[in-house]
């Protein structure tokens, strides 16, 4: 009787299993830090491409809470994650564990203009993706910072709208001229600008000639003039109540809602953001302004991209496929988000057609991307960034360190070093 | 209709669970019946066999993971590469602590402390003071936060635990009522009481508004609960105190339900007023549970996450030493770092523990063992 039982369960589950032995077609899946609209849209082109292959069938798995944790704890117990992953750039740092599939040999024979073909990439948005010599990552987006502003606020204040020229000199001219008490109770009300830790420092030190981290990855010379200088840039606009308002204004207001509630003439953001389409402003977009003397608009470029597995079953026993499976996803997001990463979709019209509310920030957008830079990412990037933050930067930006810019430089530069690789 | 793509990812993991529960059944009875063919009595091979599969689980993921975590405390481990040893290294950083004194009020922590370190404590008396500083300062501020809500907030949340129990064990109308709704708190998400304490504590909240008329005498400013770092722990504290209507008040409110009447009658007899009758009477008898509730929540205080995890604080504040290890394993990938921060919070708890436990002889009141005694 209980032989008979154990037999009888055995052969259940055996049935249970049958679908996914039988099944001819690979299933590929993967997983995404996107939320419930966002993968909506995403599995509208997982479906388009399922129905044009006969190869493979891409199943999406959307993980939008704890999305790294969950990502890093599948990754380090091998054979039980998805097949490929959506990585930003920081957490592109990875590439250096091993733990994602090199693309160079399976991207080879790529079509030329397609989205396998390497050379169309921005090449410094793809070093982001590449480690001693391989390719672990397709680049997806990147997205430069532009300037947002509101143009009925130049227009009370009398000023000319900021041109694509502009420097450093006019954004202060116009910050500090659009501070304003505006309803006469003797306090503030409206602020030409607002900064918090965001824009990222990097887009003033890369424009006054600075480095975050030598191009050898040998060195962090942030004590070097041209890093200051760009520092101090960056620390005398955020919180200056001359043009923005304070950290405890901006905590309680919120910081972008400030600048949709009409109370900030000019925010700087992604290129993608919705800033230049809240109803009821009239909102213009142009690159942020550029250094004085070295004339750079140099901006920073949040980027993301896909990786594959290196420890998936099927990046064991047919990586070809999932390489290919690779290159058609990431052609479909190439076509849905803004900006594309390559240099062949740079054109007003790819943008458009793939987000059409951007037909008149379209320029500017594309203006900003020619200049666009990524961080330069290494394995160890996460505790070099928290050093730079919490030990650097933000103590700074805070006025939580009693020491000058110049002195906390010198003395965190080492510590900085030590995590190079 | 099914679809086919998620039963296919689901499917082997559902198998994977049964057949799992189908192999702990198959060794159980293998266990069974070899303890049985040891000449074991068949009542102490069932009840071995039974307590097997909680014996393995726990072996294995509490064991096994706790001594891993301590061999990782003395690694360099990122997760993906094998952990590389690196003794006392993780621990001397981390106990890596300067001292230095202050010559006048006016001169900076950093010319008085070792290089690389920063300011914990800074404490100025007269014309002079002194300065503590480490390397990992974010981890000795957010030990400082801690153990500083730990130490406040429990012996507060306990008096008001009591507090409770003690009106709720009066003989008011719609008694049941008022248990169930000072219970309730108990089984609210915390991550939702979390973002209402939020919300409550913004600059136009409700707290700001109700204490209005003292802010706006005193400073003229609304309080900024959260960035002002004067303000953040007083403000953790009274989130804290959320606890105290819940699991606490129910256990003090059996304890006192468990106190024999004749105490009090006996204490009525000899005269004693209300106040003696709480202090000689419903205190000692109640101080089991009082002692149970004081050790659970000063290990619960210590080992806050949610809270670190939903409320952001000043860089000088610190956040919760639990929400800090989280990050340093999951977000700088340190691994070995962040095994040692916890090692070092477990020794703290376990002090802490030992210290009331130690206590307790004098202020506990066990009936049974002053009879055994007797």
């Amino acid at each position: 009787m209980k032989s008979r039982f154990i037999i009888l369960t055995i052969a259940l589950l055996l049935s249970a299993l049958s679908p996914v032995v039988a099944q001819d077609v690979p299933t590929i899946t993967i997983a995404t830090w996107a939320g419930v609209d966002e993968a909506a849209e995403f599995q509208e082109i997982i479906d388009e491409i399922n129905a044009n292959t006969t190869e493979y069938q891409i199943v999406h798995q959307p993980t939008p809470a704890e999305y790294y944790t969950v990502v890093q704890t599948q990754l380090a117990a091998p054979g039980t994650g998805a097949d490929m992953y959506w990585m930003d750039q920081d957490n592109m740092a990875l590439k250096a564990d091993g733990v994602f599939m090199d693309l160079s040999e399976c991207l080879a024979n790529s079509e030329p203009g397609t989205a396998g073909d390497l050379s169309d990439y921005y090449p410094g948005i793809l070093a982001v993706n590449e480690y001693e010599g391989g390719v672990y990552g397709l680049p997806w987006i990147a997205q430069p910072v532009v300037t947002f502003y509101n143009k009925a606020l130049f227009d009370a204040a009398g000023l000319e709208y900021p041109s694509p020229d502009w420097t450093w000199d006019d954004f202060i001219e116009y910050a500090t001229a659009l501070t304003q008490d505006t309803d006469g109770d003797g306090e503030i009300d409206q602020w030409g600008y607002t900064a918090t830790d965001w824009p990222p420092p990097y887009i003033w030190i890369w424009q006054a000639g600075g480095e975050l981290i030598s191009e050898d990855f040998s060195s962090a010379p942030v004590d070097s003039p041209e890093f200051l200088e760009g520092l101090e840039f960056w620390l005398n606009n955020a919180y200056n109540p001359e043009m923005s308002p304070s950290a405890e204004i901006i905590a309680e207001q919120g910081f972008s809602e400030m600048f949709r509630a009409g109370q900030i003439a000019m925010f700087m953001g992604g290129a993608a953001d919705d800033l230049d389409r809240v109803e009821g402003l009239d909102v213009g977009v142009v690159r942020v302004p550029g250094h004085p003397e070295t004339g750079s608009h140099t901006t920073f470029a949040w980027n993301a991209s896909t990786v594959i597995n290196a420890s998936s079953p099927l990046a064991q026993e047919n990586p070809q496929l999932l390489c290919d499976a690779l290159v058609a996803i990431t052609e479909g997001i190439h076509n849905w988000k803004i900006v594309s990463p390559r240099i062949s979709q740079a054109t007003v019209e790819h943008l458009v057609a793939a987000e059409p509310r951007k037909e008149a920030s379209a320029e500017a957008i594309l203006e900003a991307a020619q200049d666009m830079r990524a961080l330069p990412v290494f394995g160890n990037f996460a505790e070099f960034g928290t050093i730079f933050w919490t030990e650097f930067a933000n103590p700074l930006l805070n006025d939580e360190t009693d020491l000058t810019p110049e002195e906390l430089a010198a003395e965190i530069r080492p510590e900085l070093e030590d995590t190079l690789p | 209709m099914t679809d086919p793509g998620a039963l296919n990812t689901y499917l082997p993991t559902l198998v994977r669970y049964v057949l799992v529960m189908i192999g702990i059944g198959v060794i159980m009875l293998v266990v069974y019946r070899v303890q049985l063919a040891l000449g074991i009595k068949r009542e102490a091979a069932t009840g071995r066999t039974l307590v097997m599969p909680w014996l393995i689980g726990f072996i294995v993921f509490n064991v096994f993971t706790i001594g891993a975590s301590l061999y990782l405390s003395f690694t360099d481990y990122n997760l993906f590469r094998a952990p590389e040893w690196v003794g006392l290294e993780n621990y001397q950083e981390l106990f890596d602590i300067s001292f230095g004194t202050l010559e006048s009020r006016d001169q900076r922590s950093s010319d008085v402390l070792a290089r690389r370190h920063d300011e914990i404590i800074r404490v100025e008396i007269g014309d002079g003071g002194f300065v503590i500083g480490a390397r990992s300062d974010s981890f000795w501020r957010s030990m400082r936060l801690t153990l500083l809500y730990a130490i406040l907030s429990v012996p507060i949340g306990l008096a008001g635990a009591l507090g409770v129990a003690l009106l709720l064990n009066q003989k008011v109308k719609f008694l049941g009522l008022w248990r169930v709704l000072f219970y309730m708190p108990a089984i609210l998400p915390t991550v939702a009481m979390l973002l209402l304490w939020r919300w409550m504590f913004s600059q136009n909240g409700i707290i700001n508004s109700l204490t209005f008329p003292i802010w706006r005498l005193t400073s003229g400013e609304a309080p900024r609960w959260f960035t002002d770092p004067q303000l953040a722990l007083p403000a953790f504290i009274i989130i804290g105190l959320w606890g105290v209507f819940g699991a606490n008040s129910v256990i003090l409110l059996a304890g006192l339900k468990g106190i024999p009447t004749d105490l009090y009658e006996a204490a009525d007899i000899d005269g004693a007023g209300n106040w003696a009758k709480f202090r000689y009477v419903t205190i000692p008898m109640l101080s089991p549970a009082l002692f149970y509730n004081l050790v659970t929540s000063m290990i619960a205080a210590l080992q806050l996450f949610e809270v670190g995890a939903f409320i952001q604080t000043p860089e000088s504040v610190g956040t919760f030493v639990n929400w800090l290890i989280y990050q340093e394993a999951f977000t700088l990938r340190n691994m070995g770092m962040a095994s040692a921060m916890a090692w070092i919070l477990l020794l703290i708890i376990l002090a802490l523990t030992a210290l009331i436990f130690r206590s307790s002889s004098v202020w506990v009141f066990y009936q049974g063992a002053r009879e055994e005694r007797a």
